[in-house]
């Protein structure tokens, strides 16, 4: 007689299995993409002979600290690599990290797909610890991958190991503290929420604790502070990595000891028991998805506030700087910051970077709608005499007209500190800017339409591209001289400086248009698929 | 004849290489209580979505009261749905997900709905968040029993209901047959559909095998008959109607019967039967001998 059997897989295998199809393709654009960029800015590095007594002054001066972090190095092309790409690349990593940890653990449990998973010999801890285990791997392949590439494109091994380890710390520390807020919310879109704010403070923290001599212990409380704290290619450090690294163990091991202590589908922070109902906009789909916009809104609004109130408080030391040692306006440019030397130059130049949060929340948002048809939460809508097209109508108006809130916040806030340092900003100047970038988010919400009617799982990866992609190319771009070509590719090259120019109108025209394209597009496929709901 | 709530034609939908419903061609008429029935993956949930619009057909249409189901914006106004599993936004409570419903909806009787609430016990001041899967499934029936839309489509929605709730939910039914209402039910509770429904269809790897009353289901089966007699029991083959006769025990025998008993009972009485049980097969049994039977 033959006995077949079937060895039982083991339940660690499925599981890590599992992970990794959930992370594999992000992983590998993420460590393809850091691993890129800090080789590019290497090999595009030229020496200028900077006179020490120069040098000593821009380190000092709170302005260039407070926004670009305090320069280190930057004699050497490692070390303007380093202070070039680190805040950018900590980022995007700790964003991306953070977003597939909640995705991956609450995500999955939210949309009811770890209901049969977990009715098996495997435990919700062992389940949480096996995704996050899994995607602990990728902030490691990215800091390694970024060293390799740096010491092949020719710097010095100590330096180059040192910020790769940093940026694998900082990956690992939201790796981590996206596991935690999945256990503590019962929702996928709370928890992101607190470890976005997690990340936004710690950004913060790093800006003021490098400008403000007096607060500089601030900087040991930010994984993006502690990143910096390492100095690579200066003084190379390695207690301030270490520190994150502990910190994101023990946050690691949390989330394992906090997945134990609750069910599947509840969470830690229990959703507060009965409640009068709160029946404000309930009265159309339009109403409702206004109503789902609010706290998302609330949330960014304060985090890009504060940020650039911030920038507006360090404008008036910014430009008397830079006016004052002309020597570094070239560097600066190749920073990619040309005209910092005027309020309306410097404002226009730190404009652009609020197109990259807004349209990340733009494609968030529609990221939201996706979940909630996968979650199957948009049925009971779809099943009343509702259009589809009327549906997603109503969620791209309302992430539309809430990225236009934030856009609008970040230009009363940018003004607002201005006018505490009295720098001279025009409050219409402020606004004109700040308005200026609304090409580029429409951009990213026709994006983010084409994609839920055609790709709904990559919501917000394709929504974010113009904006974070085109920002990461723009500054490579800038890093290494690229031809003009490769630059038109970035939706930033064709933003005008606005308010110290007039708006590029036609190139604005050029963007809308293809948005409306897209959103047309996407409504078509939205209209004609199956809904996974 | 009288009006279809709800017609389909030809309506087939593959995915990939499966068909998921072949050719099904439908007709419910207004004012029916019509049971959907058939098997895990039988295609019933995937007829469902094509009628709401949720999924396209591959070739094929259906229309509900002559509005084709495409159109949801006209369809929809005559019709309310209870998914097989009920997904809400975990933060809004209940009384807020059946406000939105409402007021988004084809028109809520109020009155009705806050009955509905207390008859079901649903505690609608909680957080969805909080809810077991019997209570979501409990929202989505009191928003569509609440509407008086003169079509109830309904997916499973006792699956997660305790027989108390069962119970609630067949007198809903009852209410909305009164009232002139349709309902459209799959479910796999055959006791519940024994109960409700006056027609049942069978579907079977996305084919409708059979589409009949309960009552004449039950006519073209059979009855159990369980008998023992003080000695030797009477030899019963060749007697009209007997079949799978076999013996249970020196003193018993057991057989079923279809069409008159007559001529059974007769040769019973004739052997001085002592006790006898007869037993009329549930649903659960026809349709377990139906989807066994026709296994491919
Ligand atoms: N989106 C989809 N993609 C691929 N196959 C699908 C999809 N939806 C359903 N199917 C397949 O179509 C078939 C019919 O599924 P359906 O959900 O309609 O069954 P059902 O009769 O409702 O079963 P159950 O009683 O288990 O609810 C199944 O084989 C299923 O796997
Ligand atoms: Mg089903």
């Amino acid at each position: 007689m033959i006995v077949t059997t079937t060895a039982a897989a083991r339940p660690e295998h499925v599981l890590r299995g599992l992970a990794v199809r959930q992370v594999r393709r992000g992983g590998l654009v993420v460590t393809a993409v850091c691993a890129c960029m800090s080789a590019l800015v290497v090999v595009g590095y030229r020496s200028e002979a900077l006179d020490p007594a120069a040098l000593a002054a821009l380190a000092r001066n709170p302005a260039i600290r407070t926004l670009f972090g305090e320069p280190v190095a930057l004699d050497q092309a490692g070390g303007f690599t380093v202070w070039r790409t680190s805040v950018v690349l900590a980022v995007l990593l700790g964003v991306w990290t953070m977003l597939t940890a909640t995705r991956i653990t609450r995500g999955e449990e939210d949309a009811g797909r770890w209901n049969l998973l977990l009715s098996g010999r495997i435990t919700l801890p062992e389940a949480v610890r096996q995704h996050l285990g899994v995607l602990a791997v990728v902030p490691v392949l990215v800091g390694a991958a970024t060293a390799v590439a740096m010491i092949a494109a020719g710097v010095d091994a100590t330096g180059s190991l040192l910020h790769g380890t940093g940026l694998a710390a900082v990956g690992l520390f939201f790796v981590a503290v996206g596991g935690v807020t999945a256990q503590l919310f019962v929702s996928r879109s709370e928890s992101n929420g607190v470890a976005a704010a997690v990340l936004v403070v710690g950004l913060l923290m790093r800006m003021v604790g490098d400008g403000v001599p007096a607060l500089a212990w601030l900087r040991w409380l930010s994984p993006f502070g502690l990143m910096a704290l390492t100095r690579p290619f200066d003084t190379n450090r390695g207690l301030p990595v270490s520190v994150l690294a502990f910190a994101a163990v023990l946050l690691m091991a949390l989330a394992g000891r906090l997945a134990a202590r609750r069910d599947v589908g509840a969470a830690i922070l229990a959703t507060p028991g009965s409640r009068p109902a709160r029946t404000t906009l309930l009265g159309s789909v339009p109403a409702f998805a206004v109503r789902r916009t609010m706290r998302p809104l609330a949330a960014w609004s304060a985090g890009i506030g504060a940020y650039f109130l911030l920038l507006g408080l360090i404008a008036q030391s910014m430009t008397e700087f830079l006016a004052g040692n002309p020597e570094f306006a070239s560097m600066a440019a190749q920073a990619g910051f040309p005209a910092l030397g005027t309020v309306e130059g410097y404002a226009a130049t730190l404009y652009a970077l609020l197109a990259v949060p807004v349209g990340v929340f733009v494609a968030v948002r529609l990221a939201a709608t996706a979940a909630d048809e996968n979650a199957r939460r948009l049925t009971l809508l779809l099943a009343a005499p509702v259009t589809r097209a009327r549906l997603l109508g109503a969620e791209a108006a309302a992430a539309g007209c809430a990225a236009l809130v934030l856009i609008t916040v970040a230009g009363i806030a940018m003004w607002a500190g201005t006018a505490t340092v009295h720098a001279g900003l025009a409050p219409g100047d402020a606004l004109a800017g700040a308005w200026n970038v609304t090409p580029v988010v429409l951009l990213c919400l026709g994006a983010a339409v084409l994609a839920l009617g055609w790709a709904p799982r990559a919501v917000a990866a394709i929504g974010a591209l113009p904006a974070a992609g085109g920002f990461l190319w723009q500054v490579v771009a800038d890093s290494i001289d690229a031809p003009t070509w490769t630059r038109a590719l970035s939706p930033f090259t064709h933003l005008a400086a606005v308010p110290s120019t007039a708006p590029a109108w036609p190139a604005a025209s050029v963007m809308a248009g293809i948005a409306a394209a897209g959103v047309i597009v996407g409504t078509i496929g939205y209209r004609r698929r199956d809904l996974s709901a | 004849m009288g009006v279809s709530a709800l017609r389909t034609e030809n309506l087939s939908k593959r995915y990939g290489r499966l068909l998921a419903l072949d050719g099904l061609s439908l007709d419910v008429a207004a004012g029916e209580v019509f049971g959907f029935l058939g098997p895990n993956g039988a295609g019933k949930s995937t007829t469902i979505r094509l009628l709401l619009g949720l999924a396209r057909p591959t070739s094929g249409r259906a229309w509900i009261f002559d509005t084709d189901a495409a159109d949801v914006a006209a369809a929809h106004r005559r019709l309310a749905y209870v998914p097989a599993d009920v997904a809400l936004w975990p933060r809004m409570t209940g009384a807020e997900v059946l406000d939105l419903l409402a007021r988004v909806g084809p028109g809520t009787d109020t009155a009705y709905r806050d009955e509905l609430i207390q008859r079901f016990a649903l505690d609608v001041s909680k957080p969805a968040g909080t809810y077991s899967t019997g209570n979501r499934q409990k929202v989505a029936l009191v928003a569509a029993f609440a509407t008086r839309a003169p079509l109830l489509v309904l997916d499973e929605p006792t699956s997660g209901l305790d027989p108390l709730m069962e119970l609630q939910f067949r007198q809903a039914v009852g209410v909305a047959r009164d009232n002139g209402q349709t309902v459209f039910l799959s479910s796999h509770q055959l006791a519940e559909v024994e109960a409700v429904c006056d027609r049942v269809g069978i579907l079977r790897a996305g084919e409708l095998v059979e589409v009949a009353s309960v009552a004449q289901l039950r006519r073209l089966h059979h009855t159990d008959v369980a008998a023992t007699f003080p000695g030797t029991p009477p030899d019963l083959a060749g007697v009209q109607g007997v079949d799978g006769l076999h013996e249970d025990g020196a003193t018993s025998v057991r057989f079923t019967l279809s069409g008159s008993p007559a001529a059974a009972l007769r040769a019973l009485a004739d052997a001085d039967v002592t006790t006898i049980v007869v037993r009329e097969q549930s649903l659960e049994e026809i349709f377990l001998a139906y989807y066994g039977h026709n296994a491919r």
